[in-house]
């Protein structure tokens, strides 16, 4: 009855709909929340990768809402490169969802149709982000994005309230910029559709207030990405919020930042702009390398597993920024299949931190001890995450890994292909420390508080079903990664570099 | 445009943007933060933008007032110092602030003159507006038909931020499980003045009556859904301060007030949705004259505006309602300030 014509705004219309739905049946029967979450994302998934095969069928599909035509209305623009990133965002939210089953029915008993509400329309608004061709639309939808995020953290432990406060203030400056660049794009062309402004700013390139708009815009998406030296809100407030939106939030908010920025450096911007008239790239390549190695050592001094994941999140910002600004196209491949490879790793990390604390009370390294005889599938799980974190080659870490240096030696930027493999050694000492924990120490008391002796066992099926999902689809996608390229991340980069 | 009134209010913006800033009572910050917002208003009014300056009038420096109010009566009204590192922080905020400034500033250099007619705002998109609202959608107010059929989409999803941030505000502070100590706090009679009651008491019928004008005259004069429901919730929180919040809920309790803000974004969404029901794209109101009686295309987008504006008004309303209730409850549910 619905015409295909029609998927790419229902990609974001099923799950703003459903918000509603379950809100409302929530508040009568709170049982209910859960089973419509996963159906509508599973509506939303499929219809996402209906739209990807239509665009690898027929090349990029502009939709008018309202039918009016752009730039006078909105345009939902959907290429090689947001399709893929539809994909990722529609498939990491349903593992997401279908994980967080019990770990919410456990700590957040009372608020079940809220978080879930809350849960789809973050969803809802990662999705608009993506989706659209509009410079203002997409403001609108970071702060769905935004505002759902922080309250999702907020209810989390100990410090999760501050660090979520912490979140709103950084968060909130980051959207200011990023609205103020578009104003003042919008004060010196008029337009605020994505194409139009591509073919109305290279006339006035040379303009000072195009330079502060893509500045603006810019320094907004970084703070929002946690690029390094602006992520000081990321790791607190990753750790310390609930499980099942660690598990949401971590592998989703800083790829779709990521895919922002590219989005804007090359739709709106273009990339003769970005990297002949600016020629600011070796700077922007050396901070990557800083937040590379910054991420990887920071990360090296935790003792908190969960924790030093949050700080890997950081150094693989550094990866797809320095990938990106590269200006190569093995470079820009690279840092787009990082999107998909970091998002899957990421999820599939947490996912297994999310079962730990679920099963033990806490994430700490001490924690881990013993676990591989304990749950043993979840530790397989987590082998296999780990293997791909630190670029080992049928899993895909290694792939975009791979990319990434064939970039930085096209550039000859060495400082960025030292800092991709040192990263590297520091991931396998990292994980190989908390293999080691987990495999050779023996198991004691966990929080032996005297109240009463947690029994530790295999997790639920409905929290191992999505964790060997993803597990099993870092190596199928890594398998796959050459015909992924070539069908649709090769159309994604922009030509001529 | 008369600059030295313009330069009057900008002046006074700048004093209260520092002096809201340096205040050490919040109390006072709160307040000032009202006047900063009606002189803001008063800018977009000699500016010509009289839908922003009433939107400014009515969240701005009203209910937004209030919530911060509320939110200071609830937590503490005046700054706890912390002395380490303040000084460090202190710093790198103002040098921040600096750079950030300097560059807005270099950025200005390039920027068309105030007010030009030449100015790429002035003559790319706008002239197709001005000559098309009527022929495109009998609304003679282009900012209505800009708001809610143009740019459509993006109101649909401005009304969910409301939403959003009502629902955040209920998850993080509703508290389900009632605690003891607190409920015998709660029983002290604080004291209410029968002449606030009284003037109150007859100011919302016709507060009431104002907001759904806006609503409803959206189409021909400034106002429409987002003023008309920040009006309309603001009937209510009137009533909760001059009475206390019992007297709210005993109007609009918490299950109605939830399906009204979840039904009022449901509406405007819904009403896009049927476009797609009836072969045309989302929110595309002008299918709709095939379900409307005696209504040709373009009328059916006056009234597809129409829709969409009560939508938004009715999940503003609720969740205006729903953001004072559980600040100043502290998600108790309970009497209130």
């Amino acid at each position: 009855m619905i015409s295909p014509e029609q998927y790419p705004v229902l990609i974001v219309v099923i799950p703003l709909l459903s918000a509603f739905i379950i809100n409302v049946i929530g508040w009568f029967r709170k049982g209910f929340s859960y089973p419509l979450i996963v159906l509508s994302l599973i509506i939303t998934f499929y219809l996402s990768v209906s739209t990807l095969l239509q665009v690898v069928d027929g090349g990029a599909i502009s939709y008018r809402l309202g039918g009016w035509p752009p730039p006078f209305g909105i345009e939902y623009v959907i290429d090689h490169l947001n399709a893929l990133v539809l994909v990722v965002i529609s498939f990491v939210s349903l593992a997401a969802a279908v994980f967080s089953k019990e770990s919410v029915k456990k700590e957040l008993p009372d608020r079940i149709p809220q978080y879930y509400t809350l849960f789809i329309l973050l969803v809802t608004g990662l999705l608009g982000m993506t989706i659209t061709g509009d410079a203002f639309n997409l403001y609108v939808l970071i702060e769905i994005a935004a505002l759902t995020s922080y309250a999702l953290i907020a209810f989390g432990r100990d410090r999760a309230l501050v660090s979520s406060f912490n979140y709103v203030i950084m968060g909130t400056v980051g959207a200011s910029f990023y609205l103020l660049g578009v104003g003042h794009l919008y004060i010196m062309t008029g337009s605020l559709n994505m194409g139009d402004l591509l073919s109305i700013l290279p006339a006035i390139s040379g303009s000072r207030a195009i330079f502060v708009a893509f500045l603006l815009i810019i320094v907004g998406i970084w703070t929002k990405m946690a690029f390094f030296p602006l992520h000081g809100w990321l790791p607190n407030a990753y750790t310390y919020a609930p499980t099942a939106t660690g598990v949401l939030v971590a592998p989703l908010m800083t790829k779709v930042s990521v895919y922002i920025m590219i989005r804007l450096m090359f739709s709106v911007f273009s990339a003769d702009y970005v990297f002949n008239t600016l020629n600011v790239h070796d700077i922007i390549v050396w901070m990557a390398v800083a937040a590379i190695i910054g991420g990887s050592l920071l990360a090296l001094t935790q003792t908190d597993f969960r924790r030093m994941l949050t700080y890997l999140i950081v150094a693989e910002v550094g990866y797809m920024v320095g990938g990106v600004w590269l200006a190569n196209s093995a470079g820009i491949t690279g840092a787009i299949l990082h999107i998909l490879n970091d998002a899957l790793m990421t999820l599939c990390l947490f996912l297994v931190a999310g079962i730990i604390y679920h099963k033990t009370r806490g994430h700490h390294l001490d924690d881990i001890r013993g676990l591989y005889r304990k749950m043993p599938f979840t530790m397989a799980a987590f082998t296999v995450g780990a293997l791909s974190m630190i670029g080992v080659p049928p899993t895909v870490g290694f792939f975009s890994k791979w990319y990434l240096i064939l970039g930085a030696i096209d550039a000859g930027q060495w400082g960025f292909m030292a800092a991709l493999i040192i990263s590297s050694l520091i991931n396998a000492v990292l994980f190989f420390k908390v293999i080691e924990v987990g495999y050779f120490e023996p198991m004691h008391g966990h929080h032996d508080d005297g109240h009463h002796e947690v029994t530790i066992d295999e997790a639920p099926f409905s929290m191992l079903a999505p964790l060997y999902v993803i597990a099993v689809s870092l190596i199928v996608v890594g398998i796959y990664t050459s015909s992924i390229i070539t069908n649709i991340i090769a159309h994604a980069v922009p030509k001529g570099l | 445009m008369i600059w030295q009134i313009d330069l009057m209010v900008l002046t006074l913006i700048v004093f209260c943007a520092f002096s809201a800033v340096m205040v050490k009572d919040l109390l006072s910050a709160a307040i000032i933060f009202g006047a900063y917002s009606f002189l803001m208003c008063l800018l977009w009014t000699e500016m010509g933008a009289v839908d922003v300056a009433f939107t400014e009038a009515a969240v701005g420096a009203g209910v937004s007032t209030i919530f911060m109010i509320a939110a200071i009566f609830r937590t503490s009204r005046s700054v706890k110092h912390r002395s380490r590192g303040r000084r460090f922080y202190k710093l790198i905020g103002f040098f921040a602030a600096a750079v950030t400034g300097m560059v807005l500033l270099y950025g200005q250099s390039d920027f068309p003159g105030w007010a030009d007619p030449n100015s790429p705002a002035s003559s790319h998109l706008s002239p197709y507006f001005i000559t098309h609202t009527i022929s495109d959608t009998a609304v003679p107010n282009i900012v209505t038909s800009v708001l809610a059929d143009y740019r459509g989409f993006d109101t649909m999803f401005e009304t969910a931020v409301i939403f959003t941030a009502g629902i955040a505000v209920i998850f993080v502070l509703r508290q389900y499980r009632r605690d003891q100590t607190d409920v015998a706090g709660t029983d002290e009679v604080a004291y209410q003045s029968p002449i606030i009651q009284t003037v109150s008491r007859q100011m919302v019928p016709f507060i009431q009556l104002f907001a759904l004008y806006v609503v409803a005259h959206g189409h021909h004069s400034p106002g429409g859904g987002f003023q008309g429901g920040v009006i309309l919730g603001a009937s209510f929180i009137l009533v909760g301060l001059s009475y206390d919040l019992r007297s709210v809920l005993k109007k609009m309790g918490e299950g109605p007030n939830i399906i009204f803000g979840n039904l009022g974004v449901f509406l405007y969404a819904g009403i896009g949705a049927v476009c797609i029901l009836l072969g045309a794209n989302f929110l595309d109101y002008s299918v709709l004259s095939r379900i409307l009686p005696a209504t040709d295309s373009v009328m059916a987008r006056s009234h597809g505006i129409l829709g969409v504006e009560i939508g938004v008004a009715i999940a503003v309303m609720a969740i205006m309602i729903a953001i004072y209730v559980n600040i100043s409850s502290h998600g108790k549910y309970d009497k209130g300030l």
